[in-house]
């Protein structure tokens, strides 16, 4: 999609169009960006391509297609809930249909930034970030980070490098089975042995093979 | 702190080609003012379409965003600033690569994790920014940043009361969704039969080889077993019946026993189902002292195994004779009637037992219908014989009351089962002598059925009538009218001598007496133990409704005082028996445990 297209690529027109990468959004244009070639689409349908998504889930390879619809209403200038929202370069617009005109998604007048709640917002992401990064074990297996987070759920655990500390006493070192479980007391290191052993049973259960 | 940008005059048809008037007013309204997210002034000539776009991502900052780069990677971030000035990288904060272009296979995934860090990603990269959930104006914006911004500390309450924080969180409430699976459990619940195979004490072993080290008879009364708990057992679950028959005023009771409450339907879910104590008159004490009385009476009757159960209803019933002594028509309290009818069926002769007492007399009738009732053995029955006639007591002359509450109160201190000394009890104890008082107590509690109970025999009439002439009371308020004038009652206690060293009281708001002890220690061992199976029973009088429930300690200096003559409780009413504390202020409340008696009538 070269320059020139003038009227289709107005502010509040929805264009459903299609990216090189294979994806199809249906969505309406908030802003477009000539110098920077940026279009900001309120993404009202998105069928992403599966393919894309291949490493970020947990799913066979089946081709599985999935919706993105947002919340609001389709082309109604109307602020409401939140949105969702893309930044895309428009030259990796692979080809795209114009539907129809709307009006302006986001009202001009109503347009306010509130800079000390943005960063209140960014300072709680960042926290809420370290905690979640906090329990990911860096260079440890899945496996190990599974039995992490089964541990987690009924004992406080945190990672020292690849061995899981429990209650700050008890350790439990690669390959995480009962045997490699040492430290604490005997009641808290027996009490690990058998939480551990649980839901090695369990997750096995869960995951067979 | 609001930022409004100079979009209001801005025509908004096209973007496309950027006008020479929109230009101008772009740049006179947006240029000077606007600051892009990362601090960096606006200088190129901005364009309402550039304006956007700065202003959408201004919005995200702070958002968590997944950029997709020119290689196939996904790079998932919190998005933190942007170069507005130049080609637009994005600066992300806590970024990580969960999807990396490069590499084709598929990976487990947390082979590649690495530890989140700051990125950057230049615009040639750049793909498609992702983010969801953006709120892009100012309505939105309220409603998202403020819930947001007090996410981490919102508080139920500060949830419910959202019309003063406008928080524009629509409340309604739950509902269950379409029948989980798991959550029929919940309703069944209750359901199933209580299941006498698991314990959970070896569950929790077998699991987790956690020992348990519980023993029961740590927290309750040692049951005692022997040939004729069957007989206990079945006299016991009559008097529960009995006593769960009755009718009561009390709100909670009431609704446990099915009973429809006065119709009076104004009452919401917070006063049917809250645990807060709402009532602080007089009123409210009696009727859930009524019920206290009720849940002492099943309680101690049911369980009438062991000392110390009959040992607190005496307690109890003390403490709350230490009220409002001058009940002087104090009517026979569905209590009352709970242990009277009780203790009937002990077969108890009762003979009157003070002329004076008319109540007494009344009740001396005793049902014949009860006479074949179980017999216990003569402990339980002295016990409880002088425990009905504490109850009895609902006589309308104070005088009486109180010389009858003496008696009984002998009685029952004087009877074999109490291992509580008689000098621990204290309070309403008369100094006339045990055997005569005994011979007539057993007697006298012969109980009187309650006009509305059914099924019982015999009420006299008398008792009847006194019955309703008399407004409706607790028995605590009528065992209040027992508080003896003298002070003196126990005749085991020791002699209350004066200690001009010991620290007079001060009243509080909050009566922690052992801020008044001058040596903080507490009370002694011996008396403790005594103390201890009175379960709270105060040797002093008067306890107001709303007496605190902390314990108080007794000046050891002050030891020699067994039974203190009167406790002036600061917010209770001072009733006319009762020793007004004049040149002795060393009275102290003795008490090892908190008071179970201003338990304001939700039995559990």
């Amino acid at each position: 999609m070269e320059g020139g297209n003038g009227e289709e690529l107005a502010v509040g027109c929805v264009l459903s169009l299609r990216t090189t990468l294979g994806d199809e959004i249906e969505g309406q244009i908030i802003a477009y960006d000539r110098p920077s070639n940026i279009l900001v689409i309120h993404i009202l349908l998105a069928l992403v391509n599966p393919m894309s998504l291949l490493f970020l889930f947990d799913v066979s390879l089946s081709s599985i297609l999935f919706f993105d619809r947002s919340a609001t209403q389709e082309g109604s200038s109307k602020a409401g809930p939140r949105r969702n929202i893309r930044l895309l370069k428009a030259n990796y617009i692979q080809d795209f249909t114009y539907l129809r005109k709307a009006g302006d998604p986001i009202d001009p007048n109503k347009c306010y930034i509130d800079l000390a709640g943005l960063q209140a917002r960014e300072e709680a992401s960042m926290r809420q970030a370290e905690i979640e990064a906090e329990r990911i074990g860096v260079g440890v297996t899945s496996e190990a980070q599974s039995i992490f987070d089964a541990l987690s759920k009924t004992l406080p655990v945190h990672w020292d490098k690849t061995v899981i500390v429990v209650m700050n006493e008890v350790r439990v070192s690669s390959p995480y089975l009962p045997e490699n479980v040492s430290g604490g007391t005997p009641a808290a290191n027996d009490r690990v042995k058998k939480v551990l052993d649980f839901e090695r049973k369990r997750l096995q259960a869960r995951v067979p093979g | 702190m609001t930022f409004a940008n100079g979009y209001s005059t801005r025509r908004v048809d096209t973007m496309m080609g950027t006008r020479t008037e929109n230009k101008t007013q772009a740049r006179k309204s947006a240029s000077p003012n606007f600051v892009s997210a990362n601090g960096t002034r606006v200088g190129r000539p901005t364009s309402p379409s550039r304006d956007r776009l700065i202003y959408v991502l201004t919005c995200l900052v702070g958002h968590h965003v997944e950029v997709h780069v020119k290689n196939g990677s996904i790079i998932s971030g919190i998005f933190h600033a942007t170069n507005a000035d130049g080609d637009f990288e994005i600066v992300l904060k806590m970024a990580q690569v969960i999807k990396d272009g490069s590499v084709r296979e598929r990976k487990s995934d947390h082979d590649n994790i690495k530890k989140p860090q700051p990125m950057v990603i230049p615009a040639r990269e750049l793909v498609q920014v992702l983010a969801k959930d953006v709120s892009l104006s100012s309505d939105e914006f309220t409603a998202g940043q403020s819930c947001e911004k007090q996410k981490d500390l919102m508080t139920d309450s500060v949830i419910s009361h959202s019309h003063h924080l406008d928080m524009a969180r629509e409340l309604a409430p739950w509902m269950p969704d379409e029948e989980d699976p798991e959550c029929p459990e919940l309703e069944n619940i209750f359901d199933g039969s209580f299941d006498r195979k698991w314990d959970q004490f070896e569950t929790n072993e077998a699991l987790f080889g956690v020992k348990s080290t519980f023993n029961e008879e740590l927290y309750t009364t040692k049951l005692e077993r022997g040939p004729q708990m069957r007989d206990i057992e079945k006299l016991a679950l009559k008097i529960a019946r009995e006593i769960e028959g009755e009718e009561t005023q009390d709100l909670h009771l009431a609704e446990e026993r099915g009973f429809s409450y006065h119709d009076d339907f104004d009452l919401d879910e917070e006063s049917r189902y809250s645990a807060v104590r709402r009532e602080v008159n007089d009123t409210g004490f009696r009727e859930n002292e009524n019920s206290d009385m009720e849940a002492y009476g099943s309680g101690i009757f049911a369980g009438s195994l062991g000392l110390a159960t009959s040992g607190s209803c005496s307690d109890s019933l003390s403490k709350q004779i230490g009220n409002e002594t001058q009940a002087s028509s104090t009517s026979s309290s569905v209590v009352e009637e709970a242990c009277l009818h009780t203790l009937a069926d002990k077969g108890l002769g009762l003979s009157s037992v003070d002329a004076n007492n008319e109540l007494k007399s009344d009740c001396i009738a005793r049902s014949p219908s009860f006479d074949d009732e179980i017999r216990l053995d003569d402990n339980q029955i002295k016990d409880q014989g002088g425990k009905s006639e504490r109850m009895a007591i609902q006589d309308s002359q104070t005088s009486i009351d109180v010389n009858m509450s003496i008696k009984l109160e002998e009685v029952s201190i004087s009877a074999p089962l109490y291992d509580p000394s008689s000098s621990s009890q204290g309070n309403i104890v008369t100094e006339s002598s045990d055997s005569p008082v005994r011979g007539k107590f057993p007697a006298a509690s012969e109980s009187v059925d309650p006009p509305i109970r059914q099924g019982s025999s015999t009420s006299s009439s008398e008792y009847v009538r006194a019955e309703s002439n008399r407004p409706f009371l607790s028995p605590s308020t009528s065992c209040g009218s027992l508080s003896s004038e003298k002070s003196t009652l126990n005749p085991n206690a020791k002699e209350f001598k004066l200690n001009p060293n010991a620290k007079s009281f001060t009243p509080s708001s909050s009566v922690r007496l052992h801020a008044a002890v001058p040596d903080g220690s507490f009370y002694q061992a011996s008396n403790v133990n005594a103390v201890q199976h009175m379960h709270g029973l105060p040797p002093g009088m008067g306890v107001g409704p709303s007496f605190s429930h902390q314990p108080v300690f007794y000046n050891p200096q002050a030891a020699q005082i067994q039974s203190p003559q009167a406790y002036i409780h600061p917010n209770g009413p001072v009733y006319g028996q009762q020793m007004i504390v004049g040149q002795h202020p060393q009275f102290y409340y003795v008490q090892s445990y908190p008071p179970e008696m201003p338990h304001k009538g939700r039995k559990f």
